[in-house]
């Protein structure tokens, strides 16, 4: 065996070092060949893209995706999605790692965890690749432009306003009439998904005192579908007074639905809202179980981050102020990054914001005119 | 199918996998001469060396003829405590590492206590301990004051030289820690007393209770033995990654059996072998990370290649390691036609 | 007489009390669930874990496993899915993910019973192949907006609270105990897993009841990913995602060996009752989500423990008592045995 081992060693060590003097790092030619002069738009014609999401097979990623590939072929840039099924950091670090060494100009992320991916983005763009973010943000110092949905205040104050037209939808008063409410979304360790719970909680906390939250610390399905179900029954049986449940995940809100039409429940008995595609929820809304859900329009937040990050892999420089225009999409502008979250620093060049156009509330008259 | 296999020995099996090792470079390097770039390669390793590390000492419990599907809940359980106990308890950052290894030994103990001591099936212990121990780390992760789904970060950098420190400046240095773990499990295992009572146990345990062995002990020992690594694991990953999450490697449970018994490790216990397991981890992770670099295997179909990997492998080895399966297949087939037709007439 | 007493002496009867315990501590906790409601519910939900169990069951019956399961469900659940999704009738696509089901039991069957290769290795493999082609089928999308009639079949009722589903599956498991029992073809399963060598020698076809289980295990995942997908009313990629694993769980807490040859399917079934209540009755008992997991892992570890020391408490006093049987008996009936 120890022969073997020899041998293995010995091959490597001559194939790898033949392979030091052949190859040449083809990225970091790439960035430095063609830097933009003087306000000229350099086209992103022919980058390369790596899209990454935080898990694959989620509708939410799988719609982004489905939008950036629409747009790249238009673009004439290739979008490659790389994921992993599980959202992991270390997960996602090894994906980061792939991309960087299949070559790629520039990526594209919904980070995990900012802290985790930190030094693979770092390395990456080290390798000279243009790092973006979408969705969900890196540090600030790890990544040139973030295309972002709105900050974790937003997003719940978004909960909560679908909550309260829900409410009143049915006849409820949302400031006097005592609300019994829970949250329901796939578990305590997902980022954004926690981040929005709390902002909303604290308005809730605020502007309603007269809510109880029958659960303080959430029901968790696990982005399993059945569990979802299960879950969403049995929250319905243990609190049958209960007059609102957040899901402010894609797999949690159908389950939870699917679990209220099981007990013959509708939207007239109970008030269920939250995040998820409209494809996902539209059978619920015609059945009269759902009043309004939301979303933002993630295939043109997907197109949008493989834009921009193709945009600066080109060379293109951009500065707080600037605007970018994107073809078939329109302009948006860069702005600081403190606009995000209060008293962070901006660079001077190639770091900032760009916040996505709007987001959007379906319902039984609207959700006809989203296809995703 | 115990006794065909056991004709064989290990030796002509971890041949193979070192001739499976080598076309994987031969052919991912002729396809895109990028991977075969040591500071590539290098960096596809720190993703997968958690698998390597842990699946080594699996092979101790799947030779006893157990299995562990805790180990990867016991990473992120290292990882928080590390975390918290640093962080929010004052802990030195060694003497945190210290307590999270203690925990998860004590984890690992008390798993291969109800196994060994009690007579309870592996695999649904292990299941349960998988959810109590993710449990207790997400519970764990409440006792901080950084919400339990961010990241505990911001560690001192003597901390993060285990996994940023690159020997001669290309080895990183966790790949040594493997390296070391690998030699020492390896001696263990191969070369001593205690890894001939761990094969003994696999192939008989009442026997193996006859020749004066404790055998309880030494199944439970093998359970702490998986644990222990998984713990290093999670240090490395958590100083790898400079974050502490209670989710840290809860998808690697199947990668980990996957490599142990891709390994040569029969599951039914009493073989296998630390060099088997090995390589087998670092085929897998060459693979995953190969076949995206040089063949632009969308990363999401992975699964199919590490499928066809197993199934072809292991159908392979027992096609053409043995002429006589290749007999016993035609007279088997004959007897399947013979036992249908003679139920079939007894029916009537 | 004798009879009731068999019953309650049967292992799977220790499985029920156990269910029955879980209630009660959850009606103690929490007395509004103890409801027929409420109960059914948790009857109601196992209907996945039931099938997969059961089909799990008859691989363990034979001595093997099949991890590939969870990934059988999910590939069935997406075909299955897309087809009714767009227009298909119901029969067709009901035949065509059964046909998926019974070809990957035969492939399994083959792998592990005619080729010999060690069952784990062999379904893993499967599993990681089943799982990637669900990939390739949907590109990663999920399979919407099922036909309504369809998904509302899951709600119908047949005898009291419970589901049409959940009847029909004790209705199956309750036959095929019978026909496992009661025929001497059905106890070749156990015989098989006994002792291998042993069934070979008195003339039992080993490799054919084999790929039968591994058949039979592919046709009941099938089935649970046609179930699966009526009462989601859509498939994720993740769909039937670590299955396997509560499906060995189950069978363990329903008193199966994984060694083989011991066990019934009934035991299977009140197995998947358990693990799939647990997310049910950890709402009602009202603690933290917090403790979720923990709890999960602590109910499962106290089960299998204190059942595995009953076990053994049993068998010390059967060899007790049958030594002192042999001893007052004297030499001759030692010879009779």
């Amino acid at each position: 065996m120890k022969k073997f081992l020899a041998t293995l060693l010995a091959m490597t060590m001559t194939l790898s070092l033949a392979a030091c003097g052949g190859g040449n790092d083809a990225p970091a030619e790439d960035n430095t060949g063609d830097s933009a002069e003087g306000g000229e738009v350099v086209s992103v014609e022919g980058k390369t893209v790596a899209f990454i999401p935080k898990l694959t097979g989620n509708a939410f990623f799988e719609v982004a995706n489905e939008g950036a590939q629409e747009y790249a072929a238009d673009w004439g840039i290739t979008v490659e999605y790389m994921g992993n099924a599980v959202a992991g950091v270390a997960e996602q670090v090894a994906v980061v790692n792939q991309a960087v060494a299949s070559g790629v100009d520039a990526i594209c992320i919904s980070t995990v965890d900012a802290a985790g991916v930190a030094d693979a983005l770092q390395a990456a763009m080290e390798a000279g690749i243009a790092v973006c973010t979408w969705d969900s943000d890196a540090n600030v110092e790890d990544r040139a432009l973030m295309v972002s949905q709105g900050t974790p205040e937003v997003l719940g104050q978004m909960l909560v306003d679908l909550s309260v037209e829900g409410l009143k939808a049915r006849g409820v008063d949302p400031d006097n009439d005592a609300v019994n409410y829970a949250w329901h979304y796939s578990q305590a360790t997902v980022t954004d998904q926690n981040s929005w719970q709390v902002e909303g909680e604290k308005i809730i906390k605020e502007k309603y005192p007269n809510w109880v939250n029958v659960q303080p610390d959430n029901y968790y399905s696990e982005q399993d579908a059945e569990k979802s179900i299960t879950v969403g029954e049995a929250v319905l049986s243990a609190h049958p007074d209960i007059d609102l449940i957040i899901c402010n995940d894609s797999t949690a809100l159908p389950g939870q639905l699917q679990a209220a039409e099981n007990k013959g429940l509708t939207k007239d008995d109970v008030t269920i809202t939250g995040f998820a595609t409209p494809n996902a929820v539209k059978q619920y809304c015609t059945n009269g179980t759902i009043h309004n859900w939301g979303l933002w329009d993630c295939k043109i937040q997907g197109a949008m981050g493989c834009y921009v990050a193709a945009y600066l892999a080109a060379g293109n420089t951009v500065k707080v102020g600037d605007v970018i225009s994107i073809p078939g999409l329109g302009d948006c502008e860069v702005m600081a990054n403190d606009c995000l979250a209060a008293g962070v620093s901006t660079a001077d060049t190639n770091n900032g914001v760009v916040l996505l156009p709007e987001r959007a509330v379906f319902n039984a008259e609207n959700m006809d005119n989203y296809n995703f | 199918m115990k006794n065909l296999t056991k004709k064989r020995p290990a030796f002509n099996w971890t041949a193979f996998l070192v001739l499976l090792l080598i076309l994987e470079f031969v052919i991912f390097g002729g396809t895109n001469a990028k991977f075969l770039k040591p500071a590539l390669l290098m960096t596809s390793a720190n993703d997968f060396l958690p698998i390597c590390i842990i699946s080594i000492f699996v092979t101790f419990v799947m030779i006893t003829g157990g299995i562990d599907i805790q180990v990867a809940s016991i990473i992120g359980l290292t990882s928080i405590i590390i975390g918290v106990a640093w962080q929010d308890f004052g802990l030195n950052i060694w003497a945190a590492v210290l307590v999270a290894i203690l925990v998860a030994a004590a984890g690992g103990a008390l798993s291969g206590f109800f196994v060994a001591y009690c007579g309870v099936q592996a695999m649904v212990v292990t299941l349960g301990g998988s959810f109590l121990y993710s449990g207790l780390a997400l519970l764990v992760s409440t006792l901080s004051s950084t919400e339990s789904y961010q990241g505990i970060s911001g560690f001192p950098a003597s901390f993060r030289w285990i996994t940023k420190y690159k020997v001669f400046g290309v080895v990183p240095f966790q790949i040594c820690i493997f390296l070391v773990l690998l030699v020492i499990a390896y001696l263990l295992l191969h070369k001593t007393k205690y890894g001939r009572k761990v094969f003994l146990v696999g192939v008989n345990q009442s026997a193996a209770e006859y020749s004066g062995i404790n055998s309880r002990r030494i199944i439970m020992s093998t359970y702490i033995l998986s644990a222990v690594s998984a713990a290093i694991a999670g240090v490395i990953l958590t100083s790898y990654l400079g974050t502490a999450k209670s989710d840290l490697g809860s998808g690697l449970t199947m990668n980990i059996i996957t490599a142990v018994v891709l390994g040569g490790t029969l599951s039914t216990g009493g073989k296998g072998s630390a060099i088997g397991t090995a390589l087998a981890a670092i085929i897998i992770g060459l693979l995953r990370f190969g076949m995206p670099l040089c063949f632009k295997v969308n990363t999401q179909y992975l699964d199919i290649p590490i499928g066809v990997l197993l199934v072809v492998v292991v159908v392979g080895r027992s096609l053409a390691g043995n002429p006589n399966v290749i007999a016993k297949f035609a007279k088997m087939k004959e007897r399947f036609k013979g036992g249908s037709a003679k139920s079939g007439s007894a029916e009537a | 007489m004798n009879k009731t007493k068999k019953i309650f002496k049967a292992r799977e009867m220790t499985s029920f009390l156990f269910l029955m315990g879980l209630f009660i501590i959850v009606g103690i906790l929490n007395p509004s669930f103890m409801s027929v409601n409420n109960v059914a519910a948790c009857f109601n939900t196992s209907v996945v874990y039931t099938l997969v169990a059961v089909g799990m069951a008859f691989t363990i019956f034979v001595g093997e496993i099949d991890v590939s399961v969870g990934s059988n469900l999910g590939f069935v659940a997406t075909v299955v899915g897309s087809l009714l999704r767009d227009g298909a009738n119901w029969g067709f696509a009901f035949t065509v993910g059964i046909i998926i089901g019974v070809i990957i039991g035969l492939i399994n069957g083959w792998g592990v019973a005619i080729m010999k290769v060690p069952s784990l290795i062999f379904t893993l493999g499967t599993n990681g192949i089943l799982r990637g082609m669900m990939y390739i089928y949907t590109g990663g999308a999920w399979v919407e907006n099922l036909p309504k009639s369809f998904k509302d079949f899951s709600a119908v009722t047949l005898i009291g609270k419970f589901t049409v589903y959940y009847c029909c599956a004790v209705i199956l498991v309750v036959l095929i105990h019978m026909a496992l029992t009661r025929t001497r073809r059905g106890r070749y399963f156990w015989a098989v897993g006994d002792n291998a060598g042993g069934a070979e020698l008195v003339g039992i076809p080993v490799v054919r009841t084999k790929v039968m289980a591994y058949v039979i295990c592919g046709i009941l995942s099938a089935a649970a990913g046609i179930i699966f997908c009526s009462r989601i009313g859509f498939v994720t990629s993740a769909s039937g995602n670590g299955y396997e694993m509560k499906a060995v769980a189950a069978c363990v807490l329903g008193g199966i060996s994984l060694t083989g040859g011991v066990g019934t399917v009934i035991g299977a079934a009140i197995g998947a009752v358990i693990m799939a209540s647990i997310s049910y009755l950890l709402v009602f008992m009202g603690f933290s989500s917090n403790y979720d997991n923990a709890i999960t892992g602590i109910i499962l570890i106290t089960i299998v423990v204190f059942d595995a020391l009953m076990q053994r408490r049993a068998a010390v006093k059967n060899r007790r008592a049958r030594l002192v049987a042999r001893t007052a008996a004297g030499t001759a009936k030692e010879a009779g045995e």
